[in-house]
C-alpha cells in the first residue's frame, strides 16, 4: 500500500536508471534528510549529539570508505583504523602549521595524505588476494600505529604523545575544540558526510564502480574484458583511503577532541569492518544501519535500566549490554547474512508487492 | 523470514532520551572500570571509594546533612566510553572523576566551558598542579612528577649526585600515562649525570614483556623504575623474577604497588618497592567505621581480604579528599547543597593537617597537605612501601618531592598547554599567592 508502484511509468532509459526509480524511496529519503538537517539539530540534547548523532555519522563515513574497498572492489582490508589515524594526524599537522587554514579545507586535504598512504599499501593487492592481502593491510595497521608513537614530529613533541585539538573557528563560529557547540560540530560533520556520500553513490554507479564490481566478482574475467586491474584496484584503494582519512580527521577534530596513538589500534579497524559487514557489504545504506547498530545501540541500551527505574550496577549494565549487542549481531547475521541493507531491501520488495505476494 | 521481518520492523523504533532524573543529594559520579583489561586494578580502588561514601551516608547521613549519591558509570578504561559517561553525568555532576589519563586529557579543555571540577588524585597531567592555568583540575595529593622525584631520592639514598654515571631504565606503559614522568626524569638525568633508558611496553604486549626484559638483561641498568598499570604490573614482576633481576633495584610508581600483582610471585618478589601516598592501616578508626556500617550490613562489594589491600585504602583516601572538599565548600558558601563551581573552591582550600587526618579517622593512612588557588596538588609527599613476601609494609620515612626542580618544568608545560589551546582562560587572581 505504502510502497505501491502502480502508475509510476518509465518512459525513457534515463528515468529507469534514476537514483530513485520508485517515488516512495525519494520521499522516505527526503523525510530522513529533513530530520537530519532541520529537526534533530534543534531537538537533540548535548548527550545525543556527542554520543549518538556525531559518532554514528563519522563511523558510517569510515565504513563507507571501507565498503568501497571491501564491498565494491572485493579487497579485504584490516588497516582502516590506521588510515583514519593518517587522516587525523595530517589534519592536526595542517592546522598547527597553518593556523589560518579553513578547517573544511584541512579536513578535505587530510584525506589526500591517507589516500597516498593507502595507494602505497595497496600496491601488493596487484599480486596477492584475499586473506593474504588482509595480512598486508594488517602490516599497514601495525606499522602506522607504531609510527604515530615513535615520530614525535607528528604530535608536535607533546610530552604525553597525544594530539589535542586547538580551538578552530570558521568565519567566527567555533567548529572544533572545547569552545565549539555540539550543534556547530554536528552541522559540519553532517555537511561533509552528506557530500562524500553523494559522491560515493555516484562513483559506485558510474564506470569506475562497475569496474570495481567486475574486479570483485572475478578479477581474471574483468581483465579479459578489458578492465585495467592496476587502475581499478589502486583507484579503489585511493578513494577508500581518502574517505577513511576524512572520517579520521572528523573523528578526532569534530568529536574526540584529543587522541593518543593507540586509539587507532586494530580494535578500531575491526569496529569499522564489523559495521560494514553487519550493515551489508556493497551497499551505502548499510553503513548507516550498521553504525546505528554498533555505535548507537549500546549507548541507548545503557540508558534503558535507568529509564524503567531498575537498580542495576553500572558494571552489570555494561556486561548485559555486550551480551545483547553480541546476540543481536549473531541474530542479524543468521537472519540475513548479507547485512542489514539486504534486510531492508527484502522488506521493501515485500512492501511493493503487498498484499499479493506470489 | 516473515516473522523476522515483522520483528525487525517492531524493533526499529527506539526513543532517544538523555539525562537522568536525580534525587536530592550531592551527585558524585565516578567513571569506574570494573570491566576490561584494567579491571583487576580498578575494582579495589572503586570499592574503597564507594565504601567510604556509603559509610558517610550510613554514619553521618551524608556530608553536612545532605546524602551523597555516589554513582558509577562504567568505562572499561575506554576513552570513548569515558566521554559518553562524562556527557551523561555532567548535567547534575558536582565533580568529574575521570580515572584515566586519556579521559582526563579529553575532558580537561571542556572544564572551562562546563565549569565542573576534575578530581584526578595521583594521576592525570602533572602540570595540572598549576592552579592558575588549570582552574578546574585537581590532582592531590601528589603528581607523577612528584612521584618520580621521590623515587629518585629513595634509590639514591637522598643524594641525587650519587646516581652520577649510573643507568636507570624507565619501564613504562606506552600511553600518555607512562610517558608522563619522562620529561622530568630526562631533565634530572642531565642535571645529575645519570643515563635514562626509556623502555616502552605497548598495550598489546603487557602480558608478555620478554623483549623488554631481554633488553634490561643486556643493558644491565642499575635501577628499573616502573610506570605500569593493570596487567602490565604483574607481567613485569613475573618477568623480573624469571630473569632474576635484583628486586631491591626495582621500584614502581603508586599504581604499580598492587597487592594482587605481587601475590603472584609471593616470596620471590620480596624487596620490590613502590612509592605511595597512601598506606593501608587496618587499625585506623575509619576502617572500623566502614566495617561496622558498610561491610557488616552487607553493602560492600569488596571481599574480606581486599579490605587490607593498598588500593582499597587508597580508594578510601580519594573519597576522603573529595568529601573534605565538599565540607570546606559547604562551610565557605554557607549552604549544604553546593554547586560544582562551589566545590572547586572547596577543593582549592583543602587543609589536611595532622589533627584533621586524626579527626577523620584516617591516621596513618595519608600524609598532611593543603591546596590553594595556585597549588592544586598539595604535594603531600609519600612513603616507600616494600613487599615482604606476603604484604606491603612501610619501608621509609615520609619523602618529599624536590619541588624546586619540578616547578620550572611545570610552569613551562602549563604555559605550553595554554598556548596550544588558545584562547585559554587564566586565573589571574591567583598570582599573589
Amino acid at each position: 500500500m505504502l510502497y505501491r508502484t502502480t502508475g509510476q511509468f518509465k518512459t525513457s532509459y534515463r528515468t529507469d536508471q534514476a537514483l530513485f526509480p520508485i517515488r516512495q524511496d525519494a520521499f522516505l529519503l527526503t523525510i530522513i534528510l529533513i530530520f537530519a538537517w532541520a529537526i534533530l539539530p534543534f531537538t537533540a540534547s548535548e548527550f545525543a549529539f556527542q554520543t549518538l548523532l556525531i559518532p554514528v555519522l563519522i563511523y558510517a563515513l569510515a565504513a563507507t570508505g571501507l565498503n568501497i574497498l571491501t564491498g565494491y572492489a572485493g579487497q579485504l582490508s584490516l588497516g582502516t583504523g590506521a588510515f583514519m589515524g593518517v587522516g587525523a594526524y595530517a589534519c592536526y599537522k595542517l592546522i598547527t602549521i597553518f593556523p589560518e587554514m579553513n578547517l573544511l579545507i584541512a579536513v578535505l586535504l587530510s584525506g589526500v595524505f591517507s589516500a597516498g598512504v593507502g595507494v602505497l599499501f595497496g600496491l601488493p593487492s596487484l599480486r596477492i588476494k584475499g586473506f593474504y592481502l588482509a595480512i598486508a593491510t594488517l602490516a599497514a595497521q601495525f606499522f602506522l600505529v607504531w609510527l604515530f608513537e615513535k615520530w614525535p614530529w607528528l604530535y608536535n613533541y607533546n610530552a604525553s604523545g597525544a594530539i589535542q585539538v586547538p580551538n578552530v573557528d570558521i568565519f567566527g563560529v567555533a567548529i572544533a575544540g572545547p569552545l565549539a557547540t555540539s550543534q556547530a560540530q554536528y552541522y559540519f560533520v553532517l555537511g561533509v558526510v552528506t557530500l562524500l556520500t553523494v559522491i560515493t553513490i555516484n562513483l559506485t554507479r558510474g564506470s569506475l564502480g562497475r569496474s570495481w564490481k567486475a574486479v570483485r566478482d572475478m578479477d581474471i574475467a574483468a581483465e579479459l574484458i578489458g578492465i585495467n586491474l592496476l587502475k581499478a584496484k589502486l583507484m579503489a584503494f585511493a578513494v577508500s583511503s581518502y574517505i577513511v582519512g576524512v572520517a579520521g580527521a572528523l573523528f578526532v577534530f569534530l568529536w574526540r577532541g584529543a587522541a593518543e596513538p593507540n586509539l587507532f589500534d586494530i580494535e578500531l579497524s575491526f569496529r569499522v569492518l564489523f559495521i560494514a559487514i553487519i550493515g551489508g557489504l556493497g551497499s551505502i545504506l548499510g553503513n548507516y544501519l550498521g553504525a546505528i547498530l554498533i555505535v548507537a545501540l549500546p549507548v541507548i541500551l545503557n540508558t534503558v535500566p535507568e529509564l524503567v527505574g531498575l537498580e542495576i550496577k553500572s558494571a552489570t549494565v555494561e556486561h548485559i549490554n555486550v551480551m545483547i549487542v553480541g546476540a543481536l549481531i549473531i541474530f542479524f547475521l543468521i537472519v540475513e547474512p548479507h547485512g542489514l541493507a539486504r534486510l531492508w531491501q527484502l522488506i521493501r520488495e515485500k512492501l511493493i508487492i503487498w498484499p499479493f505476494p506470489h | 523470514m516473515k516473522h523476522f521481518t515483522k520483528l525487525a520492523l517492531a524493533g526499529a523504533l527506539a526513543t532517544v532520551t538523555a539525562g537522568a532524573a536525580m534525587a536530592e543529594g550531592l551527585y558524585l559520579p565516578n567513571l569506574s572500570y570494573r570491566t576490561g583489561p584494567f579491571a583487576a586494578t580498578g575494582i579495589p580502588l572503586m570499592n574503597g571509594q564507594r565504601d567510604y561514601m556509603e559509610m558517610l551516608n550510613a554514619r553521618d547521613g551524608g556530608i553536612g546533612g545532605v546524602p551523597v549519591i555516589f554513582e558509577e558509570c562504567e568505562t572499561g578504561y575506554s576513552t570513548e566510553k569515558g566521554v559518553e559517561c562524562y556527557e551523561r553525568t555532567k548535567g547534575e555532576a558536582l565533580v568529574t572523576q575521570p580515572w584515566s589519563t586519556g579521559i582526563t586529557l579529553q575532558v580537561l579543555p571542556q572544564t572551562n566551558v562546563d565549569q565542573i571540577p576534575i578530581l584526578a588524585p595521583g594521576y592525570g597531567f602533572s602540570p595540572m598542579s598549576d592552579g592558575k592555568t588549570f582552574q578546574w583540575a585537581f590532582n592531590p595529593p601528589a603528581s607523577y612528577w612528584d612521584g618520580m622525584s621521590m623515587v629518585l631520592q629513595a634509590i639514591s639514598g637522598g643524594d641525587l649526585s650519587s646516581l652520577s654515571g649510573k643507568k636507570i631504565a624507565h619501564l613504562h606503559l606506552d600511553h600518555p600515562y607512562g610517558k608522563e614522568p619522562l620529561p622530568l626524569l630526562e631533565a634530572m638525568g642531565e642535571a645529575h649525570g645519570f643515563e635514562v633508558l626509556p623502555i616502552p611496553v605497548g598495550i598489546s604486549e603487557m602480558q608478555n614483556q620478554s623483549a623488554q626484559w631481554l633488553q634490561i638483561r643486556r643493558e644491565r641498568p642499575d635501577f628499573v623504575i616502573m610506570w605500569g598499570w593493570g596487567a602490565m604490573n604483574a607481567g613485569a614482576i613475573t618477568e623480573a623474577v624469571k630473569t632474576r633481576y635484583p628486586m631491591d633495584q626495582f621500584v614502581g610508581v603508586w599504581w604499580s604497588g598492587h597487592t594482587d600483582d605481587l601475590q603472584l610471585v609471593g616470596e620471590e618478589g620480596a624487596g620490590y618497592r613502590a612509592i605511595s601516598w597512601s598506606l593501608p592501616n587496618a587499625d585506623a578508626p575509619v576502617m572500623a567505621d566502614i566495617r561496622e556500617h558498610v561491610v557488616d550490613t552487607g553493602k560492600t562489594l569488596a571481599s574480606d581480604e581486599e579490605l587490607g589491600e593498598v588500593f582499597y585504602g587508597r580508594g578510601i583516601i580519594i573519597s576522603a579528599i573529595l568529601a573534605e572538599g565538599i565540607r570546606v565548600a559547604q562551610e565557605m558558601h554557607g549552604t549544604a547543597e553546593i554547586t560544582a563551581p562551589q566545590l572547586r573552591d572547596g577543593l582549592a582550600n583543602l587543609n589536611f593537617t595532622a589533627e584533621r587526618i586524626e579527626e577523620l579517622g584516617l591516621s596513618g593512612m595519608m600524609a598532611p597537605f593543603s591546596t590553594s588557588c595556585a597549588n592544586h596538588t598539595g604535594h603531600s609527599g609519600g612513603w616507600m612501601i616494600e613487599w615482604d613476601g606476603t604484604q606491603f609494609v612501610q619501608a621509609s620515612e615520609l619523602l618529599q618531592a624536590d619541588r624546586d626542580a619540578i616547578e620550572p618544568l611545570e610552569a613551562e608545560k602549563a604555559a605550553e598547554y595554554a598556548a596550544a589551546n588558545a584562547p585559554w582562560p587564566m586565573n589571574e587572581a591567583c598570582e599573589a599567592s
